[in-house]
């Protein structure tokens, strides 16, 4: 997977770059609209990150320009302005994302992969999720760890089914809140916390093997170890 | 500026001037066109009864001459003959010389009469050779014969000469009065305007207190006085909160930065394995704090600059506040309260759905913060007067009774409070935005209430009971 990194903040630029890469994508970068226009057109790319406040254009009319020159890859746009734009939003509609900064890296990684998702085949939205001993019944609503079957509330379950279909990428309290809730909210107290811990006594309890792990100052992980 | 209303000012008593005098002469030739059409008439018809023969140059030269007499106020003070009249009758027969009455040779006045051809029946000025101004000459035509009879008013000249002199004096006298009063009313207003501008380039420089003299009487200059009067009060106010807001922020972006130092710092100190992830991982969780209280802050300002983009649909505030709550069961159940829930069905506002959200969990995330463990919370929300109230009751503490009006208030939190006293700031500025109010109170027997109040749904609603409209 290419992408195109269009940022000129050259310290974000540098820690996108080295998150990229080290997530297995190969980055091309560029400091202006005009360099990010030739690279575009120079190579393929199967997204595109673009930093709305770029010195020599306003970002949103070079993801225009893109449409006009028929690059069809998927736009992330990173923007520093909190409140979003509408014309932002229209794009959202469009099948593209945004970010305001800041963010966690794992947020960007998590879109991205949302972006660069092809079409979903018939057999890829599952009945079942699997993890290490732990089975998820989708369509009957029940979770087991070995053979133990857990008692799960429905929020409980909703939560343990997007750490599951996560399985392996950390996911932050906001990608949560955002998931299981359908809420953008930004709390200050610890209640994703609290949820976490309710449900990881119930899925670690009994297990010499913890499933659910707490990834300090980021989020959470569920993996095998 | 008076340069300019002088001016304006001297423009129209001119024009005004003008018009005076026009009228004036206009009625003066009126009168000497009158007293001219009705001898020119009895000239004429003199001249048709008396028979052509050898006397009738005569009758008809007396009558004129007689007429020349009648004219009136034909004297001056010295006696001196003041207007002149002239006579003059041509024939069609070009053989005949004209009859002539009149002041001197006839020979320029017959060159001006030719010259300008004029229609019978109106009078109209002539312009003679010799003479300072016209002649007003009425033609008559009959048969054959044609009768000019011409008038120079010397009286009238003299007299609208006299009326140009004294309009002038009487302009200019005006006018510079005029100037005169407006320049001192200007200078005194200005002087007034100029303490004004002193006071208000005081302001700031020194102090906030400086304030102008509390006007007397209540004309534009005292009310503009009051008017920056208050304008002063209320910067004053804005400034003062403003050292107080940024007093604030910098005290709670001290301890984090701080921290996030202290833990960095360790780790240059030689930190390994475990207590290097733990140490990076306070530090971004305390950078994320403070990111946090950054945008809240921002948020807040904006919220309360009333610069939020409400981005309106009819919801469901039963579904959201359900919603809400179920979010937060686990962490009320963490510190032993009680939750009771008595909610409405079916009581829809029009709100932004991403504010009422924030809102509503900072007003939870607010009574868990607040609340010793093991209190009662309420949450009650019904349809009343074509409003949506939503009720939240704790039997806690209460507000301490020092910051109970000022809640709402950016930064203003009790001495107990860890927060940063935005959050019900933030609540205040979102429910004042989409048109509703927010109170708090006391509850009998101890506690607080908060209520809001949010005007009922006049959008139409979507057929789903879904509160979002991103799922």
């Amino acid at each position: 997977m290419r992408l195109l990194l269009i940022e000129d903040d050259p310290a974000i630029q540098g820690f996108l770059e080295r998150a990229l890469s080290e997530s297995g994508y190969q980055v091309d970068t560029a400091s202006t609209a005009e360099a990010g226009e030739l690279s575009a057109l120079e190579n393929v790319h199967d997204a595109f990150i673009v930093d709305l406040g770029l010195p020599d254009m306003d970002g949103l009319d070079l993801i225009v320009n893109f449409r006009a020159r028929g690059l069809s890859a998927p736009v992330l746009i990173l923007s520093a302005r909190r409140s979003v734009d509408d014309r932002v939003k229209g794009l959202e509609q469009g099948g593209d994302d945004y970010l305001t900064k800041p963010f966690a890296v794992a947020e960007l990684l998590a879109r991205l992969r949302n972006l660069l998702r092809r079409p979903p085949a018939p057999l890829n939205d599952p009945v079942r999720l699997q993890a290490a001993d732990l089975q998820l019944d989708l369509v009957r609503h029940e979770a087991r760890r070995g053979d133990q079957l857990l008692q799960l509330t429905p929020q409980e379950f909703s939560l343990l089914e997007y750490l599951c279909r996560n399985a392996g990428r950390v996911v932050t309290r906001t990608m949560i809140l955002d998931h299981v809730w359908g809420m953008r909210i930004d709390p200050a107290t610890n209640v994703v916390d609290v949820h976490i811990y309710r449900l990881r006594s119930k899925v670690d309890h009994n297990s010499s093997l913890p499933l659910i792990h707490t990834i300090r100052g980021v989020g959470y992980v569920l993996k095998n170890a | 500026m008076s340069i300019w209303t002088t001016l304006a000012f001297a423009i129209g008593t001119a024009l005004a001037s003008f018009i005076v005098y026009s009228f004036v002469a206009k009625t003066i030739q009126g009168r000497s066109d009158t007293w001219l059409s009705g001898e020119a008439a009895t000239l004429a018809r003199v001249s048709k009864d008396t028979p052509q023969d050898r006397l009738y140059n005569r009758v008809v030269r007396e009558v004129a001459e007689l007429a020349t007499e009648e004219l009136p106020d034909d004297r001056s003070a010295s006696g001196q003959k003041l207007n002149s009249v002239f006579f003059l009758e041509t024939h069609p027969n070009s053989n005949d010389a004209p009859l002539w009455v009149g002041p001197g040779p006839d020979d320029a006045f017959l060159k001006a009469i030719q010259r300008t051809n004029p229609v019978p029946g109106v009078p109209q000025s002539i312009t003679v050779q010799g003479w300072r101004t016209a002649y007003r000459v009425v033609t008559v035509s009959d048969g054959g014969r044609t009768i000019y009879l011409g008038l120079y008013s010397r009286g009238d000249e003299v007299l609208l000469r006299t009326l140009t002199r004294r309009f002038l004096i009487l302009w200019g006298s005006t006018v510079l009065m005029g100037f005169l009063i407006s320049y001192l009313s200007a200078y005194r207003t200005l002087l007034r305007v100029q303490r004004i501008a002193d006071t208000v380039a005081h302001f700031g420089s020194k102090d906030l207190g400086e304030r102008l003299p509390q006007p007397v009487n209540s004309d534009e200059i005292s009310r503009l006085a009051k008017t920056f009067n208050h304008m002063l009060d209320r910067l004053q106010t804005s400034v003062n909160e403003l050292r107080s807001v940024t007093d604030a922020v910098a005290h709670d972006l001290k301890s984090p930065v701080t921290s996030i130092r202290g833990n960095l710092e360790s780790l240059l100190s030689g930190a390994s394995g475990e207590a290097w992830r733990d140490s990076v991982g306070e530090a971004v969780e305390g950078l994320d704090r403070l990111l946090g209280l950054l945008d809240t802050t921002l948020d807040v300002a904006e919220a309360q600059a009333g610069a939020l983009r409400l981005d309106r649909s009819a919801i469901d505030v039963s579904v959201v506040v359900r919603q809400m709550l179920d979010l937060y069961q686990p962490s009320m159940d963490e510190h032993h309260h009680e939750l009771i829930v008595d909610l409405q069905e079916q009581v829809f506002v029009d709100a932004d759905w991403g504010l009422l959200h924030r809102s509503l969990s900072n007003l939870i995330e607010n009574e868990i913060a607040h609340l010793p463990s093991g209190c009662q919370i309420a949450v009650r929300l019904r349809s009343r007067e074509g409003s949506a109230v939503l009720v939240i009751e704790d039997n806690g503490p209460g507000f301490p009774p020092d910051i109970k009006t000022r809640v709402f208030e950016r930064f203003v939190r009790g001495k107990q409070s860890r927060g940063h006293g935005l959050g019900l700031a933030f609540v205040d500025a979102v429910v004042r935005a989409h048109g509703g109010a927010a109170s708090v109170a006391d509850r009998p027997g101890g506690g607080a209430v908060i209520t809001l109040t949010l005007p009922a749904s006049v959008l139409p609603r979507r057929t789903t009971l879904t509160s979002n409209p991103a799922r």
